[in-house]
């Protein structure tokens, strides 16, 4: 009987740390130095913990903000990108298909991947089957609101995507000069967002086709949903990321904001006049009984074309982003929602902390849960930047008075999207269904 | 042997030239060079192929790319002429000034000293909705946000005028008292006023300096790009706003380099075209009036 005991104590120890070798396999290779492009702030922390695990391997931060054009000019260069790149979900798919990345597969295989991540974040990290990198931070989107706002005009915070426009028409009764919420003037991320957190979703990719179907129902409720209220003058379309903006944050002329979970980070460091006032909720839905979430935003760390040692580089991105002392370190210095990886909980209850900013609410709860609610995943068009701009002019000229119903913009919108992607040369693209 | 004294002149020439050349094909040359080479292929990512003049058939036909000529086209007709008028009648009134004005021309010349993405910057916050120092006034009239997309060819017109007329006339001012002192004092002598001199004597003897200006600043309208660039935050401007914002949209923000290079190639080219009609036509005026 001891000796069943102790034999099953050693296959315990045995098996223990080869289940953790599954997930961060040893470094076979020569001593080496990787380079990395991160806008993040304190990647640093994580990268000293890495070090120390993996002592052949070192890693070099360097931080040019969003870097998208100079990754671009690198690539069309054939030379010059960093051997780990942070990319936004939203972008990744455009550069996998410029063949940016490298597949890392074997280094990290799928069952792995999709224990340490999840099948969802196959759709951000992963282009047919061939796996490029690995996810950072949840963009679970989250209604931010003022609760000194609220409480002053007596607003309730809403459940259902109704309330939200009660409250909505309530606000602007009682103080037209100040902003319920205010959709933005473009960034597309926000409207595709929406769409996804209503549970449908606008285009995706399978097995080797795009798929554009902007006009489906469920979208169209969305666009009706958010143009009635711009429609009426409720709300108003605003630019975001602009001094205006901040100031409206900063100075409670803005009531509420939807934005990715990392915009609690945001808010914190650009409108420190409003400490206290801010709280969270997971965001109102049509249908309270079936609750659904979609991301804003969010990154991942892929392995490039150009590194010459993808098998340092790809025991880096998955270590940073699923191992519970980077998480750590993530949470604490960089104040990122690294809520992708599976291991988050495992460091859950260390951080579950009042946050002052947030007048002592524990943001990480409600944040967390607003995560878990993201119940569907695609692959975003390779055509981002176009996508985007696209957006943009169609919301200006509903500004300008030139679209007279807001809701009309969206087939206008497929359509620009349909012809750049004939343009670029997709000519697998499938309108009007999804797979 | 006068052609071996020839040579060795002109190898010291070249030896003294030579700095300058070795910058200016490293720095200029061989861009452009490798400018055109790029524009021949098609590219996606970074896989690359030749193409021959397909880019530039496109872009015949790219409307996106004709239509950004709006902008620097109302600058060609609006902004040079005005600046020009401006920056004459200015230089004409430093010339009325004891020592030519010192402190008024230091005073003009201080908005081109600084850079013009810093200058866009406050511009910026000076056409902004929360912090713009005209706000009281607009709002006592009722005037909406100032940043639309229609003002901001007339905002791209106050940007500009304030930066590089105070410039101009700095410069035409020079020009000015170049002319001999002779001539206004015999005009003078003659009866004409001070107006009369300044249009009839002065103005026509300013043609030279004008023409180059008109030059430099009709490339400035052509190849425009900080001041629109600097209001894309406050306001959605089209990804063809101008020809360099859409060659710098094409190729940093779509990654299409070869079509950007393409581009790029025409536009110098037009430029090249403006300006060598310009001198041609400025030249036969010259001559006439020589003749």
């Amino acid at each position: 009987m001891k000796r069943i005991f102790v034999a099953f104590l050693v296959m315990l120890l045995l098996c223990m740390p080869a289940a953790a070798a599954n997930y961060y396999p040893e470094y076979t290779g020569e001593p080496t130095t990787i380079t990395m492009w991160a806008w993040t702030s304190n990647e640093n922390y994580s990268i000293e913990e890495f070090e120390k695990v993996y002592p052949n391997i070192k890693v070099e931060w360097e931080d040019f903000g969003v870097h998208y054009e100079k990754a671009q000019t690198a690539l069309a260069a054939g030379t010059g990108l960093p051997d780990v790149l942070m990319v936004e979900y939203s972008f990744a798919p455009q550069y996998m298909d410029l063949g940016a990345f490298q597949p890392i597969n074997e280094w990290l295989p799928e069952d792995v991947f999709v224990e340490l991540y999840g099948e969802q974040a196959l759709g951000w990290s992963s282009l047919d089957g061939v796996i490029y990198g690995t996810p950072q931070d949840s963009g679970a989107i989250t209604f931010f609101y003022r609760q000194d706002l609220f409480e002053e005009y007596d607003l309730e915070v809403p459940v259902t995507w109704d309330d939200f426009a009660t409250q909505a028409r309530k606000f602007r009764q009682a103080r037209p000069d100040l902003v319920f919420n205010g959709p933005p003037l473009g960034y597309a991320l926000w409207w595709v967002g929406l769409v996804w957190q209503s549970g449908v979703k606008m285009f995706d990719y399978h097995d080797g086709n795009w798929y554009i179907d902007f006009t489906n129902p469920g979208a169209e409720k969305v666009f009706e949903f958010w143009g009635e209220l711009i429609d009426e003058g409720t709300i108003d379309v605003e630019m975001w990321w602009n001094a205006d903006w901040y100031n409206s944050l900063n100075q409670g002329t803005t009531a509420t904001v939807l934005n990715g979970a990392w915009f609690a980070e945001w808010l914190r460091y650009n409108a420190p006049d409003s400490a206290g006032q801010w709280r969270v909720m997971a965001p109102p839905n049509f249908d309270p009984s079936k609750p659904h979430n979609g991301m804003l935003g969010g990154s991942g760390f892929y392995v490039t074309e150009h590194s010459k040692n993808p098998e340092a580089a790809a025991i880096f991105v998955n270590w940073l982003n699923s191992h519970p002392d980077s998480l750590l370190c993530l949470n604490k210095y960089s104040n990122l929602p690294v809520m992708v990886s599976n291991r988050y909980e495992e460091v859950l209850d260390e951080i579950v902390i009042e946050d002052d900013f947030f007048g002592g609410q524990v943001i990480v709860d409600t944040l967390w849960n607003a995560h878990n609610l993201i119940d569907t995943t695609f692959v975003g068009l390779p055509i981002w930047s176009n996508l985007d701009s696209a957006l943009s002019l169609l919301l200006q000229d509903y500004v300008d008075g030139k679209i007279e119903r807001f809701a009309d913009i969206l087939p206008l919108w497929e359509e620009e999207v349909v012809a750049t992607m004939k343009e670029f040369g997709y000519f697998n693209t499938i309108v009007g269904e999804m797979p | 042997m006068t052609w071996i004294k020839k040579l060795k002149t002109s190898l010291k020439a070249y030896l003294f030239l030579a700095p300058f050349l070795a910058v200016f094909s490293a720095m200029v040359i061989y861009p452009i060079g490798s400018g055109v080479q790029l524009s021949m292929y098609g590219q996606r990512g970074a896989r690359m192929w030749y193409i021959g003049w397909e880019n530039y058939q496109r872009i015949l036909s790219d409307s996106l790319f004709w239509n950004s000529f709006k902008v620097p086209l109302f600058l060609l007709l609006v902004q040079v002429p005005l600046m020009l008028i401006l920056a004459v009648i200015i230089s004409f009134m430093f010339e009325t000034r004891k020592n030519g004005g010192a402190l008024y021309r230091f005073i003009y010349y201080l908005p081109y000293t600084i850079p013009g993405i810093v200058s866009g910057l406050v511009w910026s916050y000076i056409f902004s909705d929360s912090m713009s120092p005209l706000r009281p006034i607009l709002d006592a009239i009722g005037y909406g946000s100032l940043l639309t997309r229609e003002n901001v060819p007339g905002i791209l017109l106050v940007m500009i005028l304030w930066q590089f007329t105070g410039y101009t006339a700095f410069i035409m001012y020079s020009s000015l008292i170049a002319i001999p002192r002779e001539y206004a004092e015999a005009a003078q002598l003659d009866g004409a006023a001070h107006w009369q001199i300044a249009l009839r004597i002065k103005l026509p003897l300013l043609k030279d300096p004008l023409i180059t200006l008109f030059i430099f600043n009709a490339i400035g309208a052509m190849q425009i790009f900080n001041e629109p660039w600097m209001l894309r935050d406050l306001v959605v401007l089209p990804t063809n706003y101008t020809p360099t914002m859409y060659i710098y949209n094409s190729a940093f923000a779509q990654g299409r380099f070869t079509y950007a290079a393409a581009m790029g190639i025409i536009l110098a080219v037009l430029t090249c075209l403006v300006s060598l009609y310009v001198l041609r036509t400025a030249s036969k005026l010259i001559l006439d009036r020589h003749s």
